[in-house]
């Protein structure tokens, strides 16, 4: 029952956000649609639905609307890794070049490492993990805010004050029974973040800094917290895009992870394995969680139009839950009004 | 203990107040200019040159009137309160000056010369798409665009008055 109210909610707002975009985009009010930054300006959108770079947000206001309007845009992303393929789609709105609201809707399905533990978790007769022997799905819904305090990412060249903007995600994941098997804290949880952006034209080249309050491990993706419990810290993430002409980017970024998980066993049914997975040889490898690698990724940004963008990118993702190497392919395209 | 807790507030004290300096420094109204434009990383020395000296950035004027007289959201603002023959020169002066060029600019400050005209940040940005296109009509390279970019990105806070 609550779950079918949660979907129905889930449901409602998601529709609420893609009514928004597309009044803001269709309505014959000229006066509240805008879409006249400067091509790129507005930057992409990341995997948590945010206006920025691939992982890491921005100060920018997503869209092409300047302080006089009101713009938005649709994306989705796709990454292939070796044992995850992450989807993720939704909606972004910037109002007046201040406020930006979005939400975002990841599916991770899972493979390799999570077939043979669910495989194994079936043939042991264990129930209620998460992990299903072939099936085993990661979704996660993320709405976000962000609120632009001060500076001018473009036009303020002759200082060096960035364009500032403080902002956060609510992140509620659906698959609980798997979090716990992986011994996560809690699977919804909030985070917060302040970005500091800025291009220095003279060098043709932006430079993002931001700083994120959380929990999270993989971004939520497996939860928040660890069996020590849900403490979140100040982590860093940086981009830097070389800008090659005005409709090409290129660049890199960074993101800092945690460690709640780290070499924690995962958890079947009230059994914590931890001390025990020595003792079951190589299936007890495949039950230990590995070190949480930080996060990089290589991209190239291409904006034909004003009304799309396309990043592609190398992600080096690293050791992820029980799963090492995981480097793969990122797309991510986003249609704006 | 003590010491240190007090310098390091001190300390803080000053940096907030930097801050607060920078911030207002930002925010004043900037007085007609007379040179090189300040960026960072600083605007390097040959970019009138690079332009094609004198001949290539008044080339390169022509060109961002040219587009910006087809642009048909602007295009309106500069026949209605110019002369675009004079913009052109006046123009063609204030480019090579704010590049690092040894040119003497004779128009109006730029806060002057918009404070009227009510011109939106879009409007504003128009003309910043009119001035890529001008670089790529005369194939002045992007990067070398850029300084100029970035030479009159200061302006902005002059013209855009709505």
């Amino acid at each position: 029952m609550t779950g079918f109210r949660e979907g129905s909610l889930r449901r409602w707002l998601g529709g609420a956000a893609v009514s928004a975009a597309l009044l803001a985009s269709t309505s014959a009010s000229a006066e509240w649609f805008n879409s006249d930054k400067v091509f790129l300006t507005g930057g992409v959108v990341t995997t948590d639905g945010s206006g920025g770079g691939g992982i890491t947000p921005w100060a920018t206001i997503s869209g092409y609307g300047t302080r006089d309007g009101i713009n938005g845009g649709l994306h989705y992303t796709w990454v292939y890794l070796p044992d995850y393929t992450l989807n993720s789609y939704g909606v972004t709105v910037g109002f007046f070049d201040r406020l930006e609201l979005s939400y975002t809707n990841s599916v991770l399905p899972t493979g390799g490492t999570f077939d043979t533990v669910g495989l194994a978790v079936s043939a042991l007769g264990g129930a209620g993990t998460g992990i299903e022997p072939w099936n085993t799905t990661i979704k996660m819904d993320v709405f976000g805010a962000k609120l632009r305090l001060f500076g001018d990412a473009v036009y303020n060249s002759h200082s060096l004050i960035p364009q500032v903007a403080i902002g956060g995600f609510y992140k509620k994941n659906r698959n609980a029974a798997l979090l716990e098997t992986l011994q996560a804290a809690d699977d919804t949880d909030w985070e917060a973040y302040v970005s500091a952006t800025k291009i220095f034209f003279p060098v043709s080249t932006l430079i993002n800094v931001t700083a994120r309050y959380t929990s999270a491990n993989q971004i939520g993706l497996t939860g928040f917290g660890g069996p020590d419990g849900n403490d979140k810290e100040v982590r860093l993430e940086g981009s830097i895009a070389y800008l090659l002409n005005k409709q090409f980017a290129i660049g890199g970024e960074y993101q800092q992870h945690g460690d709640n998980l780290d070499n924690k066993s995962v958890k079947l049914g009230a059994l914590d394995l931890t001390g025990l997975t020595g003792l079951l040889g190589g299936l007890g490898n495949s039950l230990t969680q590995l070190e949480e690698s930080d996060w990089y990724d290589l991209f190239f940004a291409y904006a034909p139009s004003k009304n799309f963008s396309m990043t592609f990118a190398y992600a080096m993702l690293g050791n992820i839950t029980l799963t090492p190497d995981q480097s793969g392919f990122y797309l991510s395209l986003h249609a704006t009004f | 203990m003590t010491q240190t807790s007090k310098s390091s507030k001190a300390k803080r004290g000053l940096s907030l107040l930097a801050g607060l300096g920078l911030a207002l420094a930002a925010s004043q109204p900037a007085l007609a200019q007379t040179g090189k434009t300040y960026a960072f990383p600083g605007i390097p020395d040959n970019s009138v040159e690079k332009f094609g000296g004198p001949q290539g950035v008044h080339n390169w004027v022509e060109s961002l009137f040219y587009y910006i007289m087809l642009d048909n959201r602007i295009n309106w603002i500069f026949s209605e309160f110019g002369n675009v023959e004079r913009q052109i020169m006046l123009n063609t002066q204030l480019e090579q000056m704010v590049l690092g060029g040894n040119v003497e600019y004779q128009g109006a400050s730029m806060a002057a010369a918009h404070a009227d005209l009510g011109i939106t940040m879009g409007q504003f940005n128009a003309v910043v798409e009119a001035a890529y296109s001008a670089c790529e009509r005369v194939h002045t390279p992007y990067h070398t665009c850029n300084q100029l970019i970035a030479a009159l990105a200061p302006f902005t806070f002059d013209i855009v008055t709505r």
